[in-house]
Order: structure tokens, then C-alpha cells, then sequence
């Protein structure tokens, strides 16, 4: 019963993750969002971790000393209810993590009609399919997923032991040459999730003129012949 | 909360209709030999033709990734698949000419049809099914089989499922065996008669008792043959060696695409049976793993993502293979298509369009109505 509560909840908040509140899930892909094509890092633009963790360390100790005005203080550990709580260290541990998810610098994406991929350097591809009045999902002996669309915006929720769950939110800028993706750790022990901002420019990898393609039994095959 | 319950449920169901599908299944078919027929009498040669299968992709697109099918690979392997067939029916010795066709036709004595229910490197399933030309049925059978350790690497002449098809062979040869002097006989002029009504019905109209159900089956029987001098008998048997002729330039055509595929085909399949062997492997060790850390720790949570990242990339993994395969044979199968283009287009529209012609020609010189 105790997992049961646990699958009704997971669902529950994935599929809040998919839709604004009261909206269909899943939606249509909009016609104008395009993700295809080649992205490479923006560390300019992109969220420095250790000033995240700093931030969100700050508001947490603010909060803290409103609580403990209000009366309820416990040595170095704020309590939220539910047995979840946080501290530098569970705060810490999440910030690692997104960091560890987000490490990618190079991204692949192809997007078509009805399915999205993207592939990420060092890591694995997200991929989401989407049909009308289906919901994508994936489940495994160790994780699920689930995605959809929220407006204009790709969301991915991936649902992992250790009550560890991670979301991509991606947004495509205004003139379609700026992606976002903001990647949300949640724990079940920790209250508050931590939320890392990644932003990608378009480049073009044939510009080194080298196109390879995977073969089966030569492995990956590279030409610079300019296509035909 | 009772959205989520539908959702479970709904899950639930999903699951248990796939789990029942597989439990439809009969046991794998084994080890099997090859049953010869030595000394068959010509009478009992009856030819067959193996039509091309049904690939068995859902129309639902949206089913194909978790069912775990490519379909631009399982539409090839509807046309290698029946080439394997094709050569275990020769040689078991015991049929005439065997030809693998595009599509159903009145031309053969034996037909037998197929669907791809599941094909990876682990395990192939069809659906068989094959009539003589008098419409009985001879087999409506599921075959499973799967591969074993030592079929990868398939070695030049190997074949990781030959069992399945010397299964379905052998049960091809178990249902004509009873079948006596006088009922091969009437195969063979029920095919004959089934050809010539095709060409021209209002011609050959009374020759044929066809299409009653017998048995949920669709039964023909021979009334009477045409005279043994009808010169209509002559211009029939003239078409229908044309016919043989452009089939057998088919086949040719699709035994050609198998054998250029087939070490393609085979490298596939052996990594497909490696990466689902390992991910299996690893799945059940990873969810029995102890965690390594206090739960919710940095240790704990990347042992989790790590544990599902690597399971991912080796499933996505296969389908950069599949994409690979693509690529790979892709051409040749367009120069076999290009080949056949030349005629007319396709394999199967070109062999409708030969048929056409045939008839008309047929119609011209016997000045009888079409039958098509």
C-alpha cells in the first residue's frame, strides 16, 4: 500500500509536470517550437552553480530565521513536515547532481512531427514521442519517464529509485537560435527541489566538413564529400 | 485520486495484454531435423509459392518504440524471411518448384502466407499459414523459436532460426503425405482451372464448384476439364509459363537482396541478442543492488541515475545500430527496386501490371472477356 501511494503520487505530480493546471495531457506539439539542429554550451549565459547553491542557501537561512521567529527552531536543520527536511549537505547533494545531469556541452536534436531527441554528450538521449491522446512514457526496472508538452515548452520528468526525480523543462528563445533548459532535482528527503539553467546556441558541426554516418559493419563511417 | 487509479488500471491492462500475448504463444519449436522426401512421385511435387510476409508493424505508430520494432527492419525482414523458407522447402525434396511471390496469386498449387510476430536476436515468431489450391487448409500455425548461445556469430551458410523453418517445412510435408494420387491430382487441375477462370471467368464458367465455405474454409472442387485438344487449354498454359517465367525473375531478384543483406542482417541480429542479453543481465543486478549511501545522498542518488543512464544507452545504443543497418543495406535494396523500375516499378506493382498485361494479351487472342 505504502508503494501504491507512492505510484498514485509519482503519477500525480508527472503528470502536473505535463500541463498547467486544469489543461488537457498530453498536448499537441505546437507547429512554431523547432528544436532540431546543433547546440553547443553558453557558459556566459548559462547558471553558475556555486552562485546557485549560494542563492538558494541565503533564501533558505532567511526563511529559517522567519521561522525561528515565528517560534520553531531546530539545531541546524529546518524541518518542512512529512519527514523531508534540509540541510547544507542535502542541498549540496542536489546541486551535485544537477550538475552531474547537466554536464553536456554539446547537444543533438531532431524533432519532427511527432517525436523529439535529444541527444546529449556523455549522456543519454531524452526522447519523447507524442500522438494525439497518448502520453509518452517509459518504465524500467530502474526509472521511468514521462513527457509532454506544456505550451511551447518540452518537459521531460524522469523517475528514478532513492526517491530521486528530475525534470527538463526546455525552452526555445524568441528567434529560435537560444535553448534553455532548466533541470530540476527533486528528493523525497529533501523539501526544496534545486533548479540548474543551461542555454545553448545553434552551431554548425559540419563546418569542420567532416559528416560521419553509423554503419553496422564498419562501425561509424566519415566522409568529407560534400552531400549530394 | 481516482485519475491515478485509472491510470493504474489502465496500466495494469496494457501489460497484461502484452504479457497474454506472449503467453499465446506455443513452446519454441527446438532442435529440429530436416524430414526428406526421397522418392516423391512427380504427382506429389506440387509447387508452392511462399508469399512475401506481413512485416506485423502496428498501424499505430506510436506503439513501435516500446514494442521494440523498427519497421524499416522488419519490412526487410518480410522479404529475407521467406527466402529462408523457400530454400529449406528445396531442400527437403519433396515439393516442385518453390517461388517466393509478392503477392497472393491463382498460380501456385501450395500457397503459404506469413506474419512477423516478434523478431529480435533473442527470439522469431510468425504466423503461418498455407492452402492448397482446392482452398484446404493445411496449416494456420504460431512458430517460436529462439536463438541460442553458439548461433553468433552466424558462420557463411548459418542461420540462428533454420529450426523454425525446418519446423514449418516438416509440417508442410506432414500434411501432404495423406493426401492421395487422386486428391494431388485435383490440386494441380483446381489450380490450372483457378488460372484460367482468373484470365477469362465467363470462358472456363462451369469447369469450377468455388468459393462455398466448407469448414470456415473457401472451398473449390472440379467439375469437369476442359477437352484435351481445346485450344484454350494451349493459350492458358502459354500464359501461365509467361507468368512462371516473370515470377521466377522476381524470386530471383528477392534470393539476390537476402544473400547481399544477410551479413548485414546477421551482425544485427548478433548485437541485438548481446545488448538484450546484457541489459537484462544488468537490469537485474542493478535492482538488487544494495544502495551504496544514506538514502537521498549525493552517493545514493548518482549510483540511482547512473544505474538507469548506462541502461538507456545501451537501449539507445541498438537503435543507432538499427539506424546503421538502415544505412547500410538501404542501397542495395533500392538497386534491386531500381532494377525492377525498369519494367515498371515495384515488385509488387510491377507483377500486378505483368498480370494485366497477360490477361489482355490472353483477351486478344481468344476474344473472351476479361477477368479483371
Amino acid at each position: 500500500m505504502k508503494w501504491f501511494g507512492f505510484i498514485c503520487l509519482v503519477f500525480m505530480v508527472s503528470l502536473n509536470a505535463c500541463s498547467s493546471a486544469g489543461k488537457k495531457v498530453p498536448r499537441a506539439a505546437p507547429e512554431d517550437v523547432d528544436f532540431s539542429g546543433a547546440w553547443e554550451l553558453d557558459y556566459s549565459q548559462s547558471d553558475n552553480i556555486q552562485a546557485r547553491f549560494d542563492t538558494m542557501m541565503r533564501e533558505l537561512r532567511r526563511q529559517a530565521e522567519r521561522r525561528a521567529q515565528g517560534g520553531v527552531k531546530q539545531s541546524g536543520v529546518i524541518s518542512s513536515g512529512g519527514g523531508a527536511g534540509l540541510n547544507g549537505e542535502s542541498i549540496l547533494g542536489l546541486a551535485q547532481m544537477a550538475e552531474l545531469i547537466t554536464r553536456s556541452q554539446l547537444l543533438d536534436i531532431k524533432h519532427d512531427e511527432h517525436t523529439v531527441q535529444v541527444k546529449r554528450e556523455d549522456n543519454f538521449a531524452l526522447d519523447c514521442e507524442f500522438y494525439p491522446g497518448k502520453l509518452h512514457s517509459v518504465e524500467t526496472p530502474l526509472g521511468s519517464e514521462i513527457c509532454g508538452w506544456d505550451d511551447h515548452q518540452l518537459v521531460f520528468r524522469i523517475l528514478l529509485p532513492e526517491g530521486l526525480s528530475i525534470q527538463h523543462r526546455l525552452t526555445l528563445g524568441p528567434q529560435g537560435e537560444r535553448l534553455n533548459i532548466a533541470t530540476t532535482v527533486f528528493s523525497s528527503q529533501v523539501s526544496y527541489p534545486f533548479t540548474l539553467n543551461r542555454v545553448y546556441n545553434r552551431y554548425d558541426p559540419d563546418s569542420g566538413g567532416i559528416r560521419c554516418k553509423q554503419t553496422i559493419s564498419r562501425g561509424r563511417v566519415c566522409t568529407t564529400e560534400a552531400p549530394q | 485520486m481516482s485519475r491515478c487509479l485509472l491510470m493504474l488500471s489502465c496500466l495494469w491492462l496494457c501489460s497484461s495484454v502484452v504479457a497474454a500475448d506472449q503467453n499465446d504463444w506455443p513452446a519454441p519449436v527446438g532442435r529440429v531435423s530436416l524430414e526428406t522426401s526421397a522418392a516423391a512421385s512427380s504427382e506429389a511435387l506440387l509447387d508452392v509459392g511462399l508469399v512475401i510476409f506481413d512485416a506485423g508493424i502496428p498501424e499505430d505508430v506510436s506503439t513501435h518504440s516500446k514494442l521494440g520494432i523498427f519497421p524499416d527492419i522488419r519490412r526487410i525482414e518480410a522479404q529475407y524471411i521467406p527466402v529462408l523458407l523457400r530454400q529449406s522447402l528445396i531442400d527437403s525434396n519433396a515439393w516442385g518448384v518453390v517461388r517466393v511471390l509478392p503477392q497472393s496469386s491463382e498460380l501456385t498449387e501450395v500457397l503459404v502466407t506469413g506474419q512477423i510476430i516478434h523478431s529480435d536476436g533473442l527470439r522469431l515468431v510468425l504466423h503461418v499459414r498455407a492452402s492448397d489450391a482446392t482452398g484446404r487448409l493445411w496449416l494456420d500455425e504460431i512458430y517460436v523459436d529462439h536463438s541460442e548461445a553458439g548461433d553468433y556469430p552466424v558462420s557463411e551458410e548459418g542461420e540462428p532460426y533454420d529450426d523454425i523453418y525446418r519446423q514449418i517445412t516438416n509440417d508442410l510435408l506432414a500434411r501432404r503425405e495423406p493426401l492421395v494420387q487422386k486428391e494431388l491430382r485435383e490440386i494441380r487441375n483446381v489450380a490450372f482451372m483457378r488460372y484460367a477462370q482468373s484470365l477469362a471467368p465467363e470462358a472456363f464458367e462451369g469447369y469450377l464448384a468455388g468459393g462455398s465455405e466448407k469448414h470456415g474454409e473457401e472451398r473449390y472442387s472440379l467439375n469437369r476439364l476442359p477437352a484435351k485438344d481445346d485450344p484454350m487449354l494451349g493459350r492458358v498454359e502459354r500464359i501461365r509459363n509467361q507468368e512462371y517465367l516473370f515470377v521466377d525473375n522476381l524470386d530471383e531478384q528477392y534470393l539476390q537482396l537476402q544473400q547481399e543483406m544477410a551479413p548485414t542482417y546477421h551482425l544485427w541480429r548478433q548485437y541485438d541478442q548481446e545488448q538484450a542479453l546484457y541489459r537484462e543481465d544488468y537490469q537485474r543486478r542493478a535492482s538488487s543492488r544494495d544502495s551504496r549511501g544514506r538514502r537521498g545522498s549525493f552517493t545514493a542518488m548518482e549510483q540511482a541515475y547512473t544505474q538507469y543512464k548506462l541502461s538507456k544507452i545501451q537501449q539507445q545504443d541498438l537503435r543507432e545500430l538499427a539506424q546503421g543497418f538502415n544505412n547500410e543495406v538501404a542501397p542495395t535494396v533500392m538497386e534491386a527496386d531500381g532494377r525492377v523500375f525498369r519494367l515498371s516499378g515495384t515488385l509488387d506493382s510491377q507483377y500486378e501490371d505483368w498480370r494485366r498485361i497477360l490477361r489482355d494479351i490472353f483477351v486478344l487472342e481468344t476474344d473472351t472477356p476479361s477477368g479483371t
